[in-house]
Protein backbone atom coordinates (compact mmCIF):
# COMPACT_ATOMS: atom_id res chain seq x y z
CA UNK A 1 0.00 0.00 0.00
CA UNK A 2 1.61 3.25 -1.35
CA UNK A 3 -0.05 6.63 0.08
CA UNK A 4 0.41 10.09 -1.81
CA UNK A 5 -0.96 13.27 -1.91
CA UNK A 6 -3.47 14.01 -4.78
CA UNK A 7 -4.16 17.47 -6.11
CA UNK A 8 -4.04 19.59 -2.59
CA UNK A 9 -7.21 18.07 -0.81
CA UNK A 10 -7.34 14.11 -1.68
CA UNK A 11 -5.25 11.45 -1.17
CA UNK A 12 -4.35 8.44 -3.92
CA UNK A 13 -3.70 5.02 -1.81
CA UNK A 14 -2.60 2.42 -4.69
CA UNK A 15 -2.18 -1.22 -4.45
CA UNK A 16 0.00 -3.37 -6.78
CA UNK A 17 -1.23 -2.11 -10.03
CA UNK A 18 -2.55 -4.92 -11.52
CA UNK A 19 -6.06 -5.63 -12.02
CA UNK A 20 -7.00 -8.63 -9.60
CA UNK A 21 -9.43 -9.63 -7.31
CA UNK A 22 -7.22 -10.13 -4.13
CA UNK A 23 -6.29 -7.06 -4.93
CA UNK A 24 -9.32 -5.03 -5.51
CA UNK A 25 -10.53 -6.57 -2.04
CA UNK A 26 -7.82 -5.06 -0.55
CA UNK A 27 -9.38 -1.38 -1.78
CA UNK A 28 -12.67 -2.23 -0.99
CA UNK A 29 -11.74 -3.58 2.61
CA UNK A 30 -9.48 0.14 2.78
CA UNK A 31 -12.89 2.07 1.21
CA UNK A 32 -15.26 -0.17 3.91
CA UNK A 33 -12.85 0.95 7.14
CA UNK A 34 -12.29 4.45 6.04
CA UNK A 35 -15.89 4.98 4.88
CA UNK A 36 -16.85 3.79 8.62
CA UNK A 37 -14.42 6.10 10.05
CA UNK A 38 -16.32 9.54 8.70
CA UNK A 39 -13.49 11.17 8.53
CA UNK A 40 -13.38 12.04 5.22
CA UNK A 41 -14.58 14.17 2.42
CA UNK A 42 -15.12 11.41 -0.46
CA UNK A 43 -14.00 8.23 -1.06
CA UNK A 44 -13.79 6.69 -5.10
CA UNK A 45 -12.46 3.28 -5.00
CA UNK A 46 -11.20 1.79 -8.54
CA UNK A 47 -9.49 -1.54 -9.58
CA UNK A 48 -6.12 -1.17 -7.54
CA UNK A 49 -6.47 2.56 -5.78
CA UNK A 50 -8.46 4.10 -3.74
CA UNK A 51 -9.30 8.22 -3.36
CA UNK A 52 -9.15 9.94 -0.54
CA UNK A 53 -11.26 13.79 -0.19
CA UNK A 54 -9.35 15.59 2.74
CA UNK A 55 -10.94 18.22 4.94
CA UNK A 56 -8.11 20.46 5.24
CA UNK A 57 -9.77 21.97 7.61
CA UNK A 58 -9.43 18.98 9.84
CA UNK A 59 -6.40 17.24 8.91
CA UNK A 60 -3.31 18.51 6.76
CA UNK A 61 -1.94 16.03 4.48
CA UNK A 62 0.30 14.28 6.65
CA UNK A 63 -2.15 13.91 9.43
CA UNK A 64 -4.46 12.62 7.13
CA UNK A 65 -1.66 10.06 5.59
CA UNK A 66 -1.09 9.22 9.34
CA UNK A 67 -5.09 8.71 10.17
CA UNK A 68 -5.35 6.22 6.85
CA UNK A 69 -2.18 4.20 7.53
CA UNK A 70 -3.14 3.66 11.51
CA UNK A 71 -7.18 2.62 10.08
CA UNK A 72 -5.72 0.35 7.47
CA UNK A 73 -3.81 -1.89 9.94
CA UNK A 74 -7.27 -2.50 12.03
CA UNK A 75 -8.85 -5.32 11.01
CA UNK A 76 -11.58 -5.03 8.13
CA UNK A 77 -14.98 -4.35 8.82
CA UNK A 78 -18.14 -6.39 8.71
CA UNK A 79 -19.60 -4.62 5.90
CA UNK A 80 -16.40 -5.45 3.42
CA UNK A 81 -17.01 -9.10 4.62
CA UNK A 82 -20.70 -9.12 3.90
CA UNK A 83 -20.89 -10.27 0.01
CA UNK A 84 -23.94 -8.94 -1.92
CA UNK A 85 -24.90 -11.33 -5.00
CA UNK A 86 -27.09 -10.45 -8.09
CA UNK A 87 -28.61 -12.13 -10.67
CA UNK A 88 -28.99 -9.95 -14.08
CA UNK A 89 -31.63 -11.06 -16.47
CA UNK A 90 -30.35 -10.30 -20.42
CA UNK A 91 -31.93 -10.70 -23.54
CA UNK A 92 -29.20 -11.51 -25.53
CA UNK A 93 -31.58 -11.60 -28.77
CA UNK A 94 -31.85 -9.42 -31.65
CA UNK A 95 -32.06 -5.56 -31.30
CA UNK A 96 -30.88 -5.63 -27.74
CA UNK A 97 -27.92 -7.22 -29.04
CA UNK A 98 -26.16 -5.04 -31.62
CA UNK A 99 -22.62 -6.15 -31.83
CA UNK A 100 -23.52 -10.04 -31.58
CA UNK A 101 -22.42 -10.94 -34.95
CA UNK A 102 -19.10 -8.76 -34.68
CA UNK A 103 -18.51 -10.35 -31.59
CA UNK A 104 -18.83 -13.72 -33.07
CA UNK A 105 -16.14 -12.23 -36.13
CA UNK A 106 -13.70 -11.35 -33.40
CA UNK A 107 -13.67 -14.56 -31.45
CA UNK A 108 -14.48 -17.09 -33.87
CA UNK A 109 -17.32 -18.03 -31.17
CA UNK A 110 -21.21 -18.80 -32.17
CA UNK A 111 -23.86 -16.30 -30.08
CA UNK A 112 -24.75 -19.58 -28.26
CA UNK A 113 -21.40 -19.98 -26.81
CA UNK A 114 -21.24 -16.69 -26.61
CA UNK A 115 -23.98 -16.42 -24.64
CA UNK A 116 -23.19 -19.70 -22.71
CA UNK A 117 -19.75 -18.38 -21.72
CA UNK A 118 -21.47 -14.94 -20.26
CA UNK A 119 -23.43 -16.29 -18.31
CA UNK A 120 -21.87 -18.94 -16.94
CA UNK A 121 -19.46 -17.15 -14.52
CA UNK A 122 -19.63 -14.88 -11.80
CA UNK A 123 -18.42 -11.72 -12.06
CA UNK A 124 -17.06 -8.74 -9.77
CA UNK A 125 -17.95 -5.92 -9.68
CA UNK A 126 -14.25 -3.95 -9.42
CA UNK A 127 -15.32 -0.16 -9.51
CA UNK A 128 -17.71 2.49 -10.67
CA UNK A 129 -17.21 5.44 -13.02
CA UNK A 130 -17.20 6.74 -16.39
CA UNK A 131 -21.17 7.85 -15.75
CA UNK A 132 -22.48 8.11 -12.72
CA UNK A 133 -23.90 3.87 -11.64
CA UNK A 134 -21.63 2.53 -14.73
CA UNK A 135 -20.53 -0.71 -12.76
CA UNK A 136 -17.10 -2.26 -14.35
CA UNK A 137 -17.01 -6.46 -14.18
CA UNK A 138 -14.41 -8.54 -14.55
CA UNK A 139 -12.85 -10.64 -15.45
CA UNK A 140 -14.14 -12.34 -18.95
CA UNK A 141 -12.22 -15.68 -20.26
CA UNK A 142 -9.51 -14.97 -23.01
CA UNK A 143 -12.22 -16.73 -25.64
CA UNK A 144 -14.80 -13.92 -24.70
CA UNK A 145 -12.11 -10.77 -24.83
CA UNK A 146 -12.29 -8.15 -27.49
CA UNK A 147 -11.50 -4.58 -28.70
CA UNK A 148 -14.06 -2.00 -28.02
CA UNK A 149 -15.74 -0.46 -31.25
CA UNK A 150 -13.55 1.31 -33.64
CA UNK A 151 -16.04 4.22 -33.89
CA UNK A 152 -17.71 4.39 -30.69
CA UNK A 153 -21.62 4.90 -30.83
CA UNK A 154 -23.36 8.37 -29.94
CA UNK A 155 -25.98 6.70 -27.95
CA UNK A 156 -25.73 3.61 -26.27
CA UNK A 157 -29.52 2.79 -24.59
CA UNK A 158 -29.61 2.09 -20.78
CA UNK A 159 -29.80 -1.26 -20.08
CA UNK A 160 -27.36 -2.38 -22.99
CA UNK A 161 -24.49 -5.15 -21.83
CA UNK A 162 -21.59 -4.53 -23.33
CA UNK A 163 -17.97 -6.50 -23.68
CA UNK A 164 -14.45 -4.27 -24.05
CA UNK A 165 -11.09 -6.03 -23.22
CA UNK A 166 -11.65 -8.36 -20.45
CA UNK A 167 -14.60 -6.25 -19.10
CA UNK A 168 -18.06 -6.71 -19.10
CA UNK A 169 -20.44 -3.81 -17.87
CA UNK A 170 -24.00 -2.34 -17.86
CA UNK A 171 -25.27 1.37 -19.34
CA UNK A 172 -26.86 2.69 -16.21
CA UNK A 173 -28.28 5.38 -18.70
CA UNK A 174 -28.21 6.90 -22.20
CA UNK A 175 -24.56 7.47 -22.58
CA UNK A 176 -22.07 7.28 -25.44
CA UNK A 177 -19.75 4.43 -25.62
CA UNK A 178 -17.59 2.11 -27.92
CA UNK A 179 -18.39 -1.26 -25.58
CA UNK A 180 -19.88 -4.23 -27.99
CA UNK A 181 -23.20 -4.59 -27.13
CA UNK A 182 -24.56 -8.43 -26.80
CA UNK A 183 -27.55 -7.98 -24.92
CA UNK A 184 -29.50 -5.71 -22.43
CA UNK A 185 -31.24 -5.93 -19.38
CA UNK A 186 -34.22 -4.49 -18.96
CA UNK A 187 -33.74 -3.92 -14.69
CA UNK A 188 -33.06 -0.42 -13.62
CA UNK A 189 -29.52 -0.14 -12.48
CA UNK A 190 -29.79 3.19 -11.71
CA UNK A 191 -32.80 5.19 -10.40
CA UNK A 192 -31.98 8.88 -9.07
CA UNK A 193 -35.48 8.38 -7.17
CA UNK A 194 -34.63 5.50 -4.98
CA UNK A 195 -32.73 6.34 -1.80
CA UNK A 196 -29.23 4.56 -2.97
CA UNK A 197 -29.54 5.17 -7.04
CA UNK A 198 -27.25 2.50 -7.51
CA UNK A 199 -27.78 -1.09 -7.63
CA UNK A 200 -23.96 -1.91 -7.64
CA UNK A 201 -21.42 -1.59 -5.63
CA UNK A 202 -17.67 -2.05 -5.93
CA UNK A 203 -16.88 -5.80 -4.43
CA UNK A 204 -20.70 -7.12 -5.60
CA UNK A 205 -21.00 -10.42 -7.03
CA UNK A 206 -22.82 -10.41 -10.39
CA UNK A 207 -24.33 -13.55 -12.72
CA UNK A 208 -26.13 -12.87 -15.67
CA UNK A 209 -29.24 -14.95 -16.67
CA UNK A 210 -30.59 -15.32 -20.21
CA UNK A 211 -34.24 -14.20 -20.84
CA UNK A 212 -36.47 -13.75 -23.52
CA UNK A 213 -38.37 -10.56 -25.42
CA UNK A 214 -41.22 -11.57 -23.72
CA UNK A 215 -39.51 -11.82 -20.22
CA UNK A 216 -37.92 -8.46 -21.16
CA UNK A 217 -41.22 -6.77 -21.77
CA UNK A 218 -42.72 -8.11 -18.54
CA UNK A 219 -39.36 -7.08 -16.46
CA UNK A 220 -39.22 -3.97 -17.54
CA UNK A 221 -43.47 -3.44 -16.87
CA UNK A 222 -42.58 -4.58 -13.35
CA UNK A 223 -39.95 -2.15 -13.45
CA UNK A 224 -41.81 1.20 -14.62
CA UNK A 225 -44.34 -0.09 -11.63
CA UNK A 226 -42.31 -0.42 -8.96
CA UNK A 227 -42.89 -4.43 -8.35
CA UNK A 228 -39.68 -5.47 -9.53
CA UNK A 229 -37.70 -7.65 -6.96
CA UNK A 230 -33.72 -7.61 -7.89
CA UNK A 231 -32.56 -10.97 -7.56
CA UNK A 232 -30.28 -10.58 -4.76
CA UNK A 233 -28.92 -13.23 -2.53
CA UNK A 234 -26.98 -11.27 0.29
CA UNK A 235 -24.15 -13.04 3.27
CA UNK B 1 -39.65 33.30 6.34
CA UNK B 2 -42.53 35.37 5.77
CA UNK B 3 -40.80 37.59 2.90
CA UNK B 4 -41.42 35.72 -0.72
CA UNK B 5 -39.23 37.46 -3.60
CA UNK B 6 -39.36 35.31 -7.09
CA UNK B 7 -36.63 35.31 -10.01
CA UNK B 8 -38.73 34.61 -13.38
CA UNK B 9 -36.05 33.72 -16.37
CA UNK B 10 -36.79 35.72 -19.41
CA UNK B 11 -34.46 34.20 -21.20
CA UNK B 12 -32.11 32.20 -20.07
CA UNK B 13 -28.42 33.27 -21.67
CA UNK B 14 -26.38 31.21 -23.43
CA UNK B 15 -25.66 28.30 -20.39
CA UNK B 16 -27.29 29.10 -16.97
CA UNK B 17 -28.02 26.67 -14.48
CA UNK B 18 -28.20 26.34 -10.68
CA UNK B 19 -25.37 25.76 -8.49
CA UNK B 20 -24.12 25.05 -5.24
CA UNK B 21 -21.42 23.11 -3.51
CA UNK B 22 -22.20 20.03 -5.28
CA UNK B 23 -22.46 16.44 -4.12
CA UNK B 24 -19.11 15.73 -2.65
CA UNK B 25 -19.34 12.08 -0.65
CA UNK B 26 -20.84 10.68 -3.58
CA UNK B 27 -18.23 9.31 -5.72
CA UNK B 28 -18.29 5.67 -4.41
CA UNK B 29 -21.39 5.57 -6.93
CA UNK B 30 -19.52 7.03 -10.08
CA UNK B 31 -21.42 10.52 -9.44
CA UNK B 32 -19.54 13.89 -11.03
CA UNK B 33 -18.67 16.32 -7.75
CA UNK B 34 -21.45 19.04 -9.85
CA UNK B 35 -21.29 22.20 -8.24
CA UNK B 36 -20.15 25.86 -8.81
CA UNK B 37 -17.08 25.80 -10.92
CA UNK B 38 -15.80 28.94 -9.46
CA UNK B 39 -16.37 28.45 -5.92
CA UNK B 40 -14.88 31.23 -4.88
CA UNK B 41 -17.28 34.07 -6.90
CA UNK B 42 -20.17 31.44 -5.45
CA UNK B 43 -19.24 31.82 -2.12
CA UNK B 44 -18.55 35.73 -2.18
CA UNK B 45 -21.62 36.28 -3.47
CA UNK B 46 -23.47 34.78 -0.65
CA UNK B 47 -20.98 35.94 1.92
CA UNK B 48 -22.06 39.82 0.45
CA UNK B 49 -26.08 38.19 1.45
CA UNK B 50 -24.94 36.89 4.77
CA UNK B 51 -25.99 33.41 3.18
CA UNK B 52 -24.43 30.13 4.11
CA UNK B 53 -22.07 29.28 1.52
CA UNK B 54 -24.35 26.00 0.41
CA UNK B 55 -27.06 28.04 -0.84
CA UNK B 56 -27.65 28.20 -4.41
CA UNK B 57 -26.79 30.85 -6.91
CA UNK B 58 -27.21 30.98 -10.99
CA UNK B 59 -24.09 30.27 -12.87
CA UNK B 60 -24.29 31.89 -16.28
CA UNK B 61 -21.43 31.10 -18.82
CA UNK B 62 -19.90 33.86 -21.79
CA UNK B 63 -23.74 35.68 -21.95
CA UNK B 64 -25.76 35.44 -19.26
CA UNK B 65 -29.77 35.36 -18.41
CA UNK B 66 -32.67 38.07 -18.96
CA UNK B 67 -34.28 38.13 -15.11
CA UNK B 68 -37.44 39.70 -13.94
CA UNK B 69 -38.26 39.93 -10.04
CA UNK B 70 -41.36 39.78 -8.19
CA UNK B 71 -41.44 41.00 -4.16
CA UNK B 72 -38.33 42.76 -2.72
CA UNK B 73 -35.02 41.17 -2.37
CA UNK B 74 -31.47 41.30 -1.75
CA UNK B 75 -28.49 40.10 -4.56
CA UNK B 76 -25.08 40.26 -5.30
CA UNK B 77 -23.34 39.79 -8.75
CA UNK B 78 -19.56 37.96 -8.48
CA UNK B 79 -17.76 36.53 -10.91
CA UNK B 80 -16.78 37.88 -15.10
CA UNK B 81 -18.01 41.06 -15.67
CA UNK B 82 -21.07 40.28 -18.42
CA UNK B 83 -22.35 44.28 -17.95
CA UNK B 84 -25.52 44.13 -15.63
CA UNK B 85 -28.46 46.45 -16.22
CA UNK B 86 -30.47 46.34 -13.65
CA UNK B 87 -33.85 48.31 -15.25
CA UNK B 88 -31.61 49.40 -18.21
CA UNK B 89 -29.18 51.28 -16.08
CA UNK B 90 -25.52 49.71 -14.90
CA UNK B 91 -25.45 47.62 -12.03
CA UNK B 92 -22.09 47.17 -9.68
CA UNK B 93 -20.32 44.37 -8.88
CA UNK B 94 -19.37 42.63 -5.43
CA UNK B 95 -22.08 44.32 -3.73
CA UNK B 96 -25.19 43.84 -2.22
CA UNK B 97 -28.49 45.43 -4.25
CA UNK B 98 -31.74 46.09 -3.04
CA UNK B 99 -34.40 44.88 -5.31
CA UNK B 100 -38.03 46.14 -5.76
CA UNK B 101 -40.83 44.14 -7.35
CA UNK B 102 -41.01 44.19 -11.30
CA UNK B 103 -37.00 45.19 -11.38
CA UNK B 104 -35.38 43.69 -14.90
CA UNK B 105 -31.71 42.52 -14.59
CA UNK B 106 -30.27 42.34 -17.65
CA UNK B 107 -26.70 40.22 -18.13
CA UNK B 108 -24.79 40.71 -21.79
CA UNK B 109 -21.73 39.11 -23.09
CA UNK B 110 -18.89 38.87 -20.66
CA UNK B 111 -16.06 41.65 -20.70
CA UNK B 112 -13.60 38.78 -19.79
CA UNK B 113 -13.89 36.18 -17.97
CA UNK B 114 -16.17 33.32 -18.50
CA UNK B 115 -18.72 32.70 -15.63
CA UNK B 116 -21.10 35.10 -13.69
CA UNK B 117 -22.46 33.99 -10.25
CA UNK B 118 -26.29 35.55 -9.16
CA UNK B 119 -27.13 34.86 -5.31
CA UNK B 120 -30.12 36.51 -3.49
CA UNK B 121 -30.64 36.44 -0.10
CA UNK B 122 -32.42 33.71 1.79
CA UNK B 123 -33.22 30.20 1.68
CA UNK B 124 -34.02 28.77 -2.15
CA UNK B 125 -36.80 25.86 -2.95
CA UNK B 126 -36.44 23.96 -5.53
CA UNK B 127 -35.64 20.30 -6.17
CA UNK B 128 -33.09 18.71 -4.74
CA UNK B 129 -31.33 15.50 -5.14
CA UNK B 130 -28.63 14.28 -3.12
CA UNK B 131 -28.76 17.11 -1.25
CA UNK B 132 -27.64 19.78 -3.92
CA UNK B 133 -29.65 22.01 -6.28
CA UNK B 134 -26.63 21.23 -8.93
CA UNK B 135 -27.22 20.23 -12.11
CA UNK B 136 -26.34 17.23 -13.36
CA UNK B 137 -24.46 16.67 -16.82
CA UNK B 138 -26.90 15.84 -19.54
CA UNK B 139 -25.94 12.30 -19.68
CA UNK B 140 -27.89 12.22 -16.21
CA UNK B 141 -31.69 12.97 -16.07
CA UNK B 142 -33.30 13.72 -12.71
CA UNK B 143 -36.90 15.11 -12.39
CA UNK B 144 -36.97 18.90 -11.59
CA UNK B 145 -33.54 19.32 -12.51
CA UNK B 146 -33.21 20.84 -16.24
CA UNK B 147 -29.44 20.36 -16.82
CA UNK B 148 -29.99 24.35 -17.75
CA UNK B 149 -32.52 26.81 -16.58
CA UNK B 150 -35.26 27.17 -19.14
CA UNK B 151 -37.37 30.76 -19.79
CA UNK B 152 -40.53 31.13 -17.57
CA UNK B 153 -38.68 28.89 -14.81
CA UNK B 154 -39.41 30.83 -11.42
CA UNK B 155 -37.38 30.13 -8.64
CA UNK B 156 -38.98 31.06 -5.00
CA UNK B 157 -36.64 32.43 -2.36
CA UNK B 158 -37.88 32.97 1.32
CA UNK B 159 -36.40 35.81 3.60
CA UNK B 160 -37.16 36.62 6.84
CA UNK B 161 -35.20 40.02 7.30
CA UNK B 162 -32.76 42.12 4.73
CA UNK B 163 -29.21 43.07 6.08
CA UNK B 164 -27.12 46.15 5.33
CA UNK B 165 -25.40 46.89 2.44
CA UNK B 166 -22.21 44.70 2.23
CA UNK B 167 -19.06 45.22 -0.53
CA UNK B 168 -16.42 43.40 -1.15
CA UNK B 169 -13.13 45.16 -1.71
CA UNK B 170 -11.68 46.03 -4.98
CA UNK B 171 -8.29 45.13 -4.40
CA UNK B 172 -9.44 41.47 -3.60
CA UNK B 173 -11.70 40.71 -6.54
CA UNK B 174 -10.18 39.17 -8.82
CA UNK B 175 -8.65 40.64 -12.20
CA UNK B 176 -9.73 38.33 -15.54
CA UNK B 177 -7.16 38.71 -18.87
CA UNK B 178 -6.73 36.12 -21.54
CA UNK B 179 -3.62 34.68 -20.26
CA UNK B 180 -3.35 32.49 -16.81
CA UNK B 181 -0.23 30.76 -15.12
CA UNK B 182 -2.10 27.71 -13.43
CA UNK B 183 -0.40 26.58 -9.99
CA UNK B 184 -0.38 22.72 -10.11
CA UNK B 185 1.18 20.03 -7.84
CA UNK B 186 2.66 17.10 -9.54
CA UNK B 187 0.05 14.13 -10.24
CA UNK B 188 0.17 10.47 -9.70
CA UNK B 189 1.68 9.38 -13.11
CA UNK B 190 4.21 12.75 -13.23
CA UNK B 191 6.90 9.93 -12.79
CA UNK B 192 6.06 7.92 -16.42
CA UNK B 193 6.92 11.24 -17.97
CA UNK B 194 10.24 11.88 -19.50
CA UNK B 195 12.47 14.85 -18.39
CA UNK B 196 11.98 16.20 -21.84
CA UNK B 197 8.42 16.02 -21.54
CA UNK B 198 7.77 17.38 -18.22
CA UNK B 199 9.89 20.25 -19.45
CA UNK B 200 7.54 20.91 -22.36
CA UNK B 201 4.90 20.42 -20.61
CA UNK B 202 5.91 23.62 -18.37
CA UNK B 203 7.66 25.08 -21.18
CA UNK B 204 4.61 25.09 -23.43
CA UNK B 205 1.70 28.03 -23.50
CA UNK B 206 -1.23 25.82 -24.31
CA UNK B 207 -4.67 27.26 -25.95
CA UNK B 208 -8.03 26.65 -24.67
CA UNK B 209 -10.05 24.44 -27.16
CA UNK B 210 -13.59 25.59 -27.87
CA UNK B 211 -14.48 22.03 -26.57
CA UNK B 212 -14.74 23.58 -23.07
CA UNK B 213 -17.40 22.85 -20.64
CA UNK B 214 -18.27 22.13 -17.10
CA UNK B 215 -16.31 18.36 -17.33
CA UNK B 216 -13.41 19.81 -18.59
CA UNK B 217 -11.16 21.93 -20.20
CA UNK B 218 -9.79 21.00 -23.71
CA UNK B 219 -6.15 22.27 -24.10
CA UNK B 220 -4.33 22.31 -27.93
CA UNK B 221 -0.79 21.99 -28.56
CA UNK B 222 0.52 18.92 -27.51
CA UNK B 223 3.64 17.71 -25.32
CA UNK B 224 6.85 17.16 -27.69
CA UNK B 225 7.29 13.58 -28.64
CA UNK B 226 4.56 12.19 -26.57
CA UNK B 227 3.38 8.50 -26.76
CA UNK B 228 1.27 6.96 -24.45
CA UNK B 229 3.52 4.10 -21.99
CA UNK B 230 0.57 1.30 -21.68
CA UNK B 231 -2.95 1.76 -21.14
CA UNK B 232 -3.21 2.84 -17.62
CA UNK B 233 -5.69 1.03 -15.23
CA UNK B 234 -8.68 3.26 -14.24
CA UNK B 235 -8.35 5.43 -11.26
CA UNK B 236 -9.89 7.89 -9.09
CA UNK B 237 -9.95 12.10 -10.75
CA UNK B 238 -10.45 14.84 -8.40
CA UNK B 239 -10.81 18.60 -10.09
CA UNK B 240 -8.22 20.25 -11.39
CA UNK B 241 -6.86 16.76 -12.09
CA UNK B 242 -4.71 17.46 -15.68
CA UNK B 243 -4.75 14.05 -17.67
CA UNK B 244 -2.92 14.23 -20.63
CA UNK B 245 -4.86 12.37 -23.68
CA UNK B 246 -3.38 9.69 -26.50
CA UNK B 247 -2.51 12.66 -28.27
CA UNK B 248 -0.56 14.16 -26.09
CA UNK B 249 -2.77 17.28 -25.16
CA UNK B 250 -3.72 17.92 -21.51
CA UNK B 251 -6.92 17.96 -20.26
CA UNK B 252 -7.77 19.74 -17.22
CA UNK B 253 -11.02 17.91 -15.14
CA UNK B 254 -13.47 20.48 -13.90
CA UNK B 255 -17.07 20.01 -11.43
CA UNK B 256 -18.90 17.97 -13.98
CA UNK B 257 -16.17 15.50 -14.81
CA UNK B 258 -16.57 11.34 -14.39
CA UNK B 259 -15.17 9.95 -11.30
CA UNK B 260 -12.44 8.17 -12.48
CA UNK B 261 -10.21 7.99 -15.54
CA UNK B 262 -7.89 6.29 -17.78
CA UNK B 263 -5.34 8.52 -18.86
CA UNK B 264 -1.41 9.64 -16.70
CA UNK B 265 -2.42 12.11 -14.20
CA UNK B 266 0.70 14.55 -15.04
CA UNK B 267 -0.54 17.22 -12.50
CA UNK B 268 -3.42 18.75 -10.38
CA UNK B 269 -4.25 22.62 -10.44
CA UNK B 270 -4.54 23.71 -6.60
CA UNK B 271 -7.79 24.41 -4.98
CA UNK B 272 -7.21 28.41 -5.32
CA UNK B 273 -6.47 28.37 -8.97
CA UNK B 274 -9.50 26.24 -9.97
CA UNK B 275 -11.29 29.54 -9.60
CA UNK B 276 -9.06 30.72 -12.57
CA UNK B 277 -9.80 27.90 -14.50
CA UNK B 278 -13.54 28.34 -13.87
CA UNK B 279 -13.10 32.21 -15.69
CA UNK B 280 -10.98 30.76 -19.10
CA UNK B 281 -12.45 30.65 -22.09
CA UNK B 282 -11.99 29.11 -26.01
CA UNK B 283 -8.93 30.93 -27.24
CA UNK B 284 -7.18 31.87 -23.44
CA UNK B 285 -3.88 30.89 -23.03
CA UNK B 286 -2.65 29.23 -20.12
CA UNK B 287 0.57 27.88 -18.73
CA UNK B 288 1.34 25.81 -15.67
CA UNK B 289 3.79 26.16 -12.80
CA UNK B 290 4.74 24.04 -10.97
CA UNK B 291 4.42 24.14 -6.52
CA UNK B 292 5.29 22.31 -4.23
CA UNK B 293 2.71 20.89 -1.59
CA UNK B 294 4.35 23.05 1.25
CA UNK B 295 3.90 26.57 -0.21
CA UNK B 296 0.14 26.20 -0.14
Amino acid sequence: MHIQPFGDKALLVSFEKKIDPEINQQVINLYHTLKASAKFTFLTPAYCSLTVGIDRSRFTINEATELIKELASQPPTNQSVYVREFTIPVCYEGDFAPDMHEVSEITGLDPKEIIALHKAQEFRVYMLGFVAGFAYLGTLPDQLACPRKKTPRKSVPQGSVGLAGHQTGIYPVNAPGGWQIIGQTPVQMFDTTREEPNLLFAGDKVKFRAISEDEFKLILLKEETGIYHTEAKHG
Amino acid sequence: MDNLFKIKILKPGLFSSLQDLGRVGHQDAGIPFSGAMDKEAHKIANELLDNPHATPTIEMTLCGAELEFEGVGQIAITGADMNAKLNDKPMPMYQTIDIKSRDRLSFHRVESGCRTYLAARGEWSGTEWLSSFSTISNLLKVDGIPEQLQSNQSIEIRTSNFIEQRTYPKTARPIYTSSYILRVVTGPEFEQFSIDQIQSFFDKVFEVSADSNRMGYRLKGAIKDYKPLREEISSGIVEGTVQVTSAGEPIILAADAQTTGGYPRIANVVTEDLSIVAQMKAGDEVRFMLVGLADL
